[in-house]
Parts: structure tokens; sequence; C-alpha cells
């Protein structure tokens, strides 16, 4: 319509193309409406398809990014950057501290669970769980060959969520307790979901730690954790809702205030019965999943 | 220049709208750059406070710990764009002396244009092709060395060598192109071969342009930072315990782009202190490609009056 206004005013060149460029301007103006996600790369998964199917449904305009994870889509939100931001991590007090002026609400939309994932050649090798002190020790850099946890003769290659990320806060969090209290490391890093499954899947040796929905099987394999009686826990669907697996995480989309207008079309679509579906079909659980439970 | 006050005064029109123009945005750029530094200067005060030279010469960063030390990402960004350049530039001018000696002027335009185009890929891009092809065949072709990972020096100065090869080839052709044809035809004329005419002739009076080609592509390697961050492991405190040593070459490290294009900055949003460091990150790469590119820009100028002169 607006483009059509344009063209059809039948000025001379000139003042045609000023009249273009304010049409341009105007719209640019327009698209202040365009409702603007970012964050986390798990969280990323059934809101990128969720928001595939309100642009063709609704036609609403809808841009889904993931800069720089859960701390990116805080920050994103705070600055005023985008409308919704999309986190797997709850909202600590430093995320209020740096915005006063942000009233964040936190949306519940599933639940995902953190596996540490090795390689095929380790999970051939026979190492199918892990305790929290192993854990702790490969991190240290006190444990540095599978061998010495049942596996096969290979240098372990720590692929580290990079600090500030969902996941890596949930791992720091189960290992140390509190993620402050995680040691300083200097270990590789790695940022999306993506880039750690193609790493961990490309490097012989490799463990990390990534969203379980994630461990497809094939390529990367999700360990077990051995919890306080040496009993290895899967992270099964069964033992996330029931917290029997310790490194859960809820999944939440952050709003400044209460979900208004178009951030609220978009969380009342996630939160209804596709969208819970969308959080299903990506291997999390769902809020009714979790009730069941 | 008009030269004396009297000059303009005669031709005031003409003088205004295009120099007033000129000299307004000029100095418009001038102060964006100066303002720029001076933010970043400001912004990092808390950090030369808290660090001061040890910024320089520390090899540890751990941000928790408050250790802001960057020579392990200096030595990261050197390394690795040596390798870059090291690669790139018997490759670049190599071609560069194909486009402009032996290639017939019909074919060099579109030859040079197709080379061109291969600087305008988006980094990200290489930076995934790093992901998917780069890293894995640097594991492979390391193997006898053992390396931990695909993520290496090495890996991350292949990718910058094949992105800064455009900006070699098409610098050091223009350098050959700058130098008379008449001279050319003048050696071949003397019975020179067409080798003998483009190691005595063309090389010699070029030279200078294919140093500032280098220097120019120096200063995009040393920039560049989504594609190195792919493919370098972004490990940190790598410095090496000896520094002639190629060990570390086959190992993870991290550049000071590949430390700023991070999640790292999302964290340190807020953090005064960290903040600055980041901020301080930030100052030194802009102060080192600003260097190099000056340093560039300055031989090519050169190179120009040189052949003026000449």
């Amino acid at each position: 319509m607006r483009i059509l206004a344009c063209v059809s005013t039948n000025f001379t060149e000139k003042r045609t193309f000023v009249l273009a460029v304010v049409c341009l301007l105007v719209q640019g103006l327009a698209s202040a409406a365009t409702l603007k996600i970012n964050g986390s790369t798990t969280v990323n998964l059934p809101v990128a398809e969720a928001a595939e199917i309100l642009r063709a449904e609704r036609s609403m305009v809808i841009q889904v990014d993931t800069q720089g994870g859960s701390a990116g889509g805080i920050a994103a939100l705070g600055d005023g950057l985008v409308q919704i931001g999309m986190s797997s991590k709850h909202l600590d007090e430093t995320a209020r501290t740096k915005y006063p002026n942000v009233d964040f609400q936190e949306t519940r939309i599933g639940e995902d669970a953190v596996a540490m994932v090795v390689s095929k050649d380790v999970w051939d090798g026979g190492v199918r769980a892990l305790s929290k002190d192993q854990v702790r020790g490969i991190y240290e850099g006190r444990i540095t060959n599978w061998q010495s946890l049942g596996g096969p003769d290979r240098r372990i290659v720590f692929f580290n969520k990079e600090p500030g990320r969902g996941t890596w806060e949930v791992f720091a969090h189960w290992a140390y307790g509190d993620s402050k209290k995680a040691p300083p490391v200097s270990l590789l890093e790695v940022g999306g979901n993506e880039e750690a499954r193609n790493k961990v899947a490309s490097t012989r040796g490799a463990l990390s730690q990534l969203s379980a929905s994630w461990a497809d099987g094939q390529t990367v394999f999700a360990l077990a954790l051995k919890n306080g009686e040496g009993q290895p826990i899967a992270p099964t669907a069964e033992n996330i809702a029931s917290h029997r697996y310790p490194m859960s995480r809820p999944l939440f989309l952050l709003t400044n205030g209460p979900p208004a207008d178009e951030a609220k079309v978009f969380i009342n679509f996630i939160l209804g019965e596709r969208g819970q579906g969308l959080v299903r079909k990506h291997g999390y659980l769902s809020l009714d999943q979790l009730k069941a439970w | 220049m008009t030269g004396s006050g009297k000059n303009r005064h005669e031709i005031p029109a003409a003088w205004s709208w295009t120099q007033a123009s000129s000299w307004g945005f000029t100095g418009l750029a001038g102060v964006a750059l100066g303002s720029m530094v001076l933010l970043f200067l400001w912004q990092s005060l808390p950090l030369w406070q808290h660090a001061g030279f040890g910024f320089f010469t520390g090899e540890r960063w751990f941000y928790r710990q408050r250790e802001f030390g960057i020579l392990s990402m200096l030595y990261g960004t050197v390394v690795v764009s040596l390798i870059a350049l090291l690669l790139a530039a018997p490759v670049g001018i190599g071609a560069a002396l194909f486009t402009a000696e032996i290639l017939p002027t019909r074919w060099r335009t579109p030859v040079k244009i197709v080379i061109e185009l291969l600087a305008g890929i988006p980094s990200v891009i290489y930076g995934l092709l790093g992901i998917l092809f780069l890293r894995e065949w640097v594991y492979r072709a390391l193997e006898p060395f053992d390396p931990l990972s695909g993520d290496t020096l090495i890996t991350a100065g292949l990718l910058l060598a094949i992105m800064v090869l455009p900006t070699v080839m098409t610098l050091a052709d223009d350098a050959l192109k700058s130098v008379p044809a008449a001279q050319r035809r003048a050696a071949r004329g003397l019975g020179l071969t067409r080798a003998e005419t483009t190691f005595t002739v063309s090389l010699p009076q070029a030279w200078r342009g294919m140093i500032a080609a280098l220097l120019l592509a120096l200063g995009r390697a040393l920039g560049e930072g989504i594609a190195v961050f792919f493919v370098i492991g972004r490990q940190d405190n790598q410095w090496p315990a000896h520094l002639l040593s190629l060990r570390p070459l086959t190992e993870a490290g991290q550049t000071l782009t590949s430390k700023l294009v991070g999640a790292e900055i999302n964290l340190a949003y807020g953090d005064p202190l960290h903040w600055a460091a980041m901020v301080g990150l930030g100052l030194m790469l802009m102060m080192l490609v600003g260097g190099i590119t000056w340093l560039g820009a300055r031989w090519m100028r050169r190179k120009e009056h040189h052949a003026q002169g000449a």
C-alpha cells in the first residue's frame, strides 16, 4: 500500500526522488513494530519455528537472533533493542542491578537438561557416566586422559561453553554450587549449540556441556551423571521432570514488564497447545509434561 | 590550494561549495575519529587505574580474578596475522604477476573482478566454511603432531590467508600496472625476454606498492574477527613457553578480535572494570589496525611520488 502510494505520485523526477526517500523513512519507522527477539540458542529452536508459523499465518514481522546466548538476550532486552529475550537460566541479581530501570518478567515455556556430551570414540571406548568429582577433575585439568575414566587412551579435549551462556551457568551451578565459585580455567571455548555439537562430533576425545536435546546419539552422546550413591542418572525426560537428573534448567522468554502487543501474541502462542508442541518437538519438556511427572 | 587570500575573494562561489563541503566532511570524519578515541580512552579509564602498564605485559586474563593482561592475545593476533601474510604474499604476488604481466589485457579485468569478489564475501561465511572444512583438514594434516583439536593458530592463519589474498593480489596488480607500458616495450625491444622484463623492469619499480599491499592486507588480517573466532578455539592465556617454538601453532589460542567478538562483552557490560578492560582491548586493536593501515597508505603515496619524480 505504502509503496503503491509512492510510485503513483506523479511529480517531477527530483520530487519523486525526495518522496521516495520520505516513503522509505516512513517505512523504516513503521517497521519499528517489528517484533525482535534475541538470546539463547537453546530457546531459539522452538521460538524460531513459532516465528515462522506466525509470520505465515498472521503476517507478523518477527526477527529472531541468537547473539551472545542468554546473556546476550538479557543485555539486548535491557538495552531496549528487542522486545523478547530468550534465556535458558534464571535471571540473577547482577542482571537486575545492571538494568535497574528494566522490569524483567520471566515467562517459563519449558524445561531442558544440560548433558555432558562426548564424541563417538569416547562413547564406544566405554565411558557412559561421570561423577561430579570426575567432571571437576577434568574441568580443572587434573584428569587429562580418558584412560583413567575407563575409556580409550586419548587426551581429553574439553570444549568449555562460553561463560554467560545458560548452559555454562547450569553446569557451573551443578559442579561448584555457584557459578561465581567456578575456578578460573583456560579451556577451548565454544559458543552456540551448533558449534559445540559440530566440534565435539569432529574431535576425538572431546567432551562438552550441551543441551541434552542436541545429543543425537549418532555423532555426540550424552553421558549419565552419577549421583551421591554412585548411581548413573541419564538425562531422560522422566529423570529431568522429576529432577533426579541434576543439571536441568527452565527455559524462559523475558519481557520488560508484562508481555504486551506483539510480544503478548507471541508468548501466548508458545504457551498454547501448538507452541508447547514445538517445545516438545525439539526435545525439551513442555509445561504439562513437567506437571505430569 | 589557492594560495593568497586575494584569489579567494575573486572566486568566492567556486570556493565556497566544493571546498567548504569537502573541508566540512573531512573535519567531520576527523572529529568522529577523535571523539571515538577519546570515548574509548575515557571508558577504559578504570582499567588504566587498575592494571596500568601491566595490561600490556600481563600474560593472564581472568576477569573474575580481576586479572587483565593481553600479552597472550597479542601473541595470538601477531602469529595468526603473520601466518596469513606469509601464505598469502607469494600466492597473491604470483597471481598479480600473472594478471599484470602475462594475461592479455582483455582477460585481466574479468579475472580481477572475480578475485575482488572474493574480498566481498562476508567473513562469517568464511568462518562457517572454516568450521565445515578447514578445521577437519588441518586436524588431519597435523595428525603427526598430535593436536588437541582442529582449532589451532594454523587453522586461523590459513583461513585469514584466504581472506586477505584478494587484497594482496589486486593491490600488487595495481602496483605492477602503474609501471609504464612503454618501459616494458623498450625492454622487450632491447631483446629481454618476458621473464627478464618482469624481474628487471616491472618488479623493481613496483616493490614499494607491493609492500603497501602487504601492509594493507596485514591491517585486514589484524582486524578480522568473526572468521577467526570460529576456528581458533578461543583458549585464553596461551602464552608460549618458548617464543620462537612452533609447537604453540598447533594449539588453540585467542586473538584480540576473537575475544571482542565472543560472549564476554555481554558479561562485561555493567561491571566498570571488566568493561574498561574490553574497551581497552578495542583501543589496542584500533591503534594496531590504524597504525598498520596508515603505514600502508603512506607507502602507497610515496610510491606515487616516486613514480611522478621518475
